[in-house]
């Protein structure tokens, strides 16, 4: 057998542990990505959807944190990004990131991991957020620079 | 200042097409004096750009906040090194620093190319001009002009977020951008090599330190990230396969790829076309990074601002790009037949070539994941998105056939490997590593894929080291000098070879570190003042740490503080006191209830203790009560083994590119019988 063929065997074969591992990997760890609307409608065609673990992103309410009750348990709300009159509850447990907050100007999007409860809270295990507006300025927030933060 | 920094953004457009169309009508016609007026354009650009950002600059300076960007992100009270460091700080300033950058390089590449190497010269300049041109139309008409107005001016900036006035998260915006920005002169002699029709290895031996120079800035500029991450993130870890890690992340293993591959075209007349095809791709994959981690275009934890104007901008060049690349490969086509082939399995090509596969395929599966949500939201209709699990279960393996190949590709001969030159090189460390792995699985190390890491970690190390060895050794006989100096003299004659070979040592000692991550211990533990936590170490060592009390601070305007809530701990280690260790929670004045954790980490060789301050009775700090209860605070504390030897390998890594790319010295390749040292066989003929 030439060499060429023989690396060509090895070429194939690297592609095809390629290919396996890329499929197994997605299939095994894939969550959907879903808004807080797509969600819903998720749930209403079919309710078992609710016990699936997934991930949402969204917009944090503002002003709608609530220390809860339990060690490091996090209240709030959040809305779809597309429709804000879609909201969801949450609860999350863990540590809140630095990049949360839940100020009237701050504009935060969040990525949950976790699925709802019976009562329709969505139990989050994870979160992550990026404050849009430290990056995107909007005019009535900069106005609103000169007013002391503390009073 | 800032009014000529927007004229000179303006006036560089008609320089920059000016410029490119003179070098291309240079090229074609041959008129060197078109040819040199195109080359001061290139300067005449980078004074402007230099002035352009200067004038930036100053608007930061002189808090000149009815521009919209100095308003979004510096205050009257921001320091002034982050006032400086604000011209990279957001989406338009980093696109006008990443011009800045570009324009430096183009420059001294046609500075250093001024009396040799003139045939690419034309294709070169017209090639950089034309991606200035591209950049400055981004910049002047994609709104992210970063000297676009308000329309107002208000007394106060919004500030700088907390979490980005970190020395690291400083430092490592330029150092990837530089590391981008200098893959575009590879690439322009690419460009100029397919255009100019020479098309032999000579576009390669005249970029390879700029190969090398970008790689370098990339390496260091994604490890500066990882240490941002680690010391300011709060998580304890130091990568997530977050997008914007990804996408700095890709053209690095192109890159890496590209590194080896060239060697087999310099020494064996191969891959042609595979290597064009290689800084093709990393190009793109430099302006994709800039591009994704400036349009949002995927959830990730710190891209930046949504903005889909500029995505189909940086789609459309990139995919022109691509277009016209694969035209003049294919018109070229002829001219990249290998003047080799691959002789054997066994053999130094055939362990380079399967690097490259393997960098590839893990480019490929890297770009999977993190399009992932794209894609399938394009293709499927909704949307799929992969975590860290996907992306560890199909790099590590990869990661560790790398490393394998690492420790073959020195010493395994060009051409053809005979049995002898296999056991003479390969059973000796061989037999080091499955020693080292049996080892350590006795000892307990029980996880299959790390210990397989640290075996095959040996084996690289003790090649390497046999190599330089068996080198000094020669020299000190042949040259009779001391063992030192022979030392000095080996790696200083050959310093590619030699630099290389330390970066390789930095990267086995990096995923050595990587592959102790299952070991890492982690706790969470709610504690009253007095009270104690203990975590054990894998080495095993007992820390204690004892929550002495939280200390507090209120609006403290200098520091631009709401509260600050300091929690101090003293530790022990197996009950030898160590020095007391703090975190603290913070929340600033501006921006708004923006918070901040500050970690606390005892780093040494063996480990790091890193404790976080993970949750305290915020309320109660906020309403200064006084009472023990406001003193509960829950702390994470974590040991994580090895930790600070991936910051030590990132300066090994450093060392060696250094020495690989020093100027002067003995570059030549060699001719492939003798390159690997005196270590290769004489190849026997025919097959």
């Amino acid at each position: 057998m030439g060499s060429n063929s023989r690396f060509m065997i090895g070429l194939v074969g690297v592609a095809a542990v390629v290919t396996y591992l890329v499929w197994t990997g997605v299939s095994d760890t894939m969550t959907y990505f879903l808004t807080p609307s797509e969600y819903d409608a998720r749930i209403e065609a079919d309710p078992s959807f609710r016990q699936v673990g997934v991930r949402i992103g969204a917009i944090l309410v503002p002003e709608s944190y609530e220390k809860g009750a339990g060690e490091l348990e996090h209240r709030f709300v959040v809305h779809d990004d597309d429709d804000p009159s879609v909201t969801m509850e949450v609860l999350y447990t863990g540590v809140l990131p630095d990049t949360f907050n839940d100020a009237p100007d701050m504009l935060t999007e969040t990525v949950l991991e976790g699925r709802y409860d019976e009562n329709g809270v969505f139990e989050a295990t994870l979160l992550l957020t990026k404050c849009g507006s430290r990056y995107e300025a909007s005019p009535e927030s900069l106005d609103r620079g000169d007013e002391p933060a503390i009073t | 200042m800032n009014i000529i920094g927007e004229l000179a953004l303006w006036v560089s457009l008609p320089v920059a097409i000016w410029g490119a169309s003179l070098a291309f009508i240079g090229g074609r016609q041959n008129r060197g004096d078109l040819v040199l007026s195109a080359e001061r354009t290139v300067y005449a650009v980078l004074a402007l750009i230099t002035l352009a950002s200067l004038g930036i600059v100053d608007t930061f300076l002189n808090d000149r906040f009815e521009y919209t960007y100095v308003a979004s992100y510096s205050s009257l009270d921001l320091p002034t090194f982050y006032k400086v460091s604000g011209l990279w700080a957001g989406q338009t300033g980093s696109l006008l620093f990443w011009l800045l950058l570009m324009c430096g390089f183009s420059a001294l590449a046609v500075w250093s190319n001024k009396t040799k190497n003139r045939e690419f010269m034309p294709y070169v300049v017209g090639t950089l001009m034309v991606l200035q041109v591209f950049f400055l139309v981004v910049l002047l008409f994609a709104d992210v002009n970063p000297y676009a107005r308000l329309g107002f001016t208000p007394i106060d900036g919004q500030g700088l977020n907390p979490q980005l006035q970190n020395y690291w998260m400083t430092i490592h915006p330029p150092t990837l951008y530089l590391g981008f920005t200098a893959f575009t002169i590879p690439f322009a002699f690419a460009m100029a090599a397919l255009l100019s029709g020479r098309l032999d290895s000579r576009w390669i031996v005249v970029t390879r330190k700029w190969i090398l120079l970008s790689w370098f800035f990339l390496s260091n500029g994604i490890v500066f990230g990882m240490r941002w991450a680690y010391e300011e993130l709060g998580w304890g870890g130091y990568w997530f396969w977050d997008p914007v890690e990804n996408a700095s992340l890709l053209p690095w293993l192109t890159a890496t790829a590209f590194l080896h591959s060239v060697q087999i075209q310099e020494t064996r007349g191969m891959l042609k076309v595979w290597n064009m095809g290689l800084v093709l791709t990393t190009f793109l994959l430099t302006i994709f990074a800039t591009f994704l981690t400036r349009s949002g275009l995927i959830e990730s934890v710190h891209t930046f601002a949504e903005n889909t104007k500029i995505a189909f901008i940086f789609l459309g060049f990139m995919g022109s790009i691509m277009a016209l690349v694969a035209v003049l490969i294919i018109y070229r086509l002829p001219q990249l037949k290998s003047s080799n082939q691959i002789e054997s399995f066994i053999s130094r090509e055939s362990a380079f070539l399967f690097n490259n596969l393997i960098l590839v395929a893990t480019t490929f599966a890297v770009m999977w994941g993190t399009l992932l949500p794209l894609l399938s939201e394009g293709f499927m209709g909704q949307e799929i998105s992969v975590g860290p699990a996907f992306f560890n279960k199909v790099n590590v393996p990869f990661g560790i056939a790398i490393l394998f190949l690492m420790g073959v590709g020195p010493v395994i001969a060009w051409r053809r490997a005979s049995k002898k030159n296999l056991q003479r090189n390969f059973l000796v460390p061989i037999g080091v590593g499955l020693a080292t792995a049996a080892g350590l699985w006795f000892a307990g190390a029980r996880v299959g894929l790390s210990v397989m890491t640290f075996g095959i970690g040996a084996f690289v190390l003790w090649v390497i080291g046999a190599e330089f060895w068996k080198g000094t050794k020669a020299r000190a006989r042949i040259e009779g000098e001391g063992l030192v100096r022979a030392f000095w003299h080996l790696v200083m004659r050959n310093r590619r070879r030699w630099g290389g070979y330390i970066v390789h040592v930095a990267i086995v000692v990096m995923f050595v570190a990587f592959a102790t991550a299952p070991w890492y211990q982690e706790i969470r533990q709610t504690l009253d003042p007095g009270e104690s936590a203990e975590i054990t170490s894998p080495l095993g060592s007992t820390y204690t740490m004892t929550y002495e009390g939280l200390s507090t601070n209120f609006n403290d305007r200098e520091d631009n503080l709401a509260w600050q809530a300091v929690a101090l701990l003293t530790v022990e280690k197996d009950g030898e006191p160590l020095p007391p260790m703090s975190t603290e929670k913070r929340e600033y004045i501006r921006p708004e209830r923006s918070t901040s954790t500050e970690v606390a980490i005892r780093s040494t060789a063996v480990e790091d203790l890193y404790i976080t301050l993970a949750d305290v009775n915020t309320r109660a700090v906020q309403m200064r009560i006084n009472d023990p209860t406001a003193q509960t605070a829950t702390f994470t504390f974590m040991v994580k083994p090895l930790v600070s030897w991936i910051w030590a390998s990132a300066f090994v890594l450093t060392i060696g590119a250094l020495i690989g790319m020093w100027p002067g010295g003995a570059q030549t390749p060699a001719p492939a019988s003798r390159s690997a040292a005196g270590t290769a066989e004489p190849a026997p003929a025919g097959d």
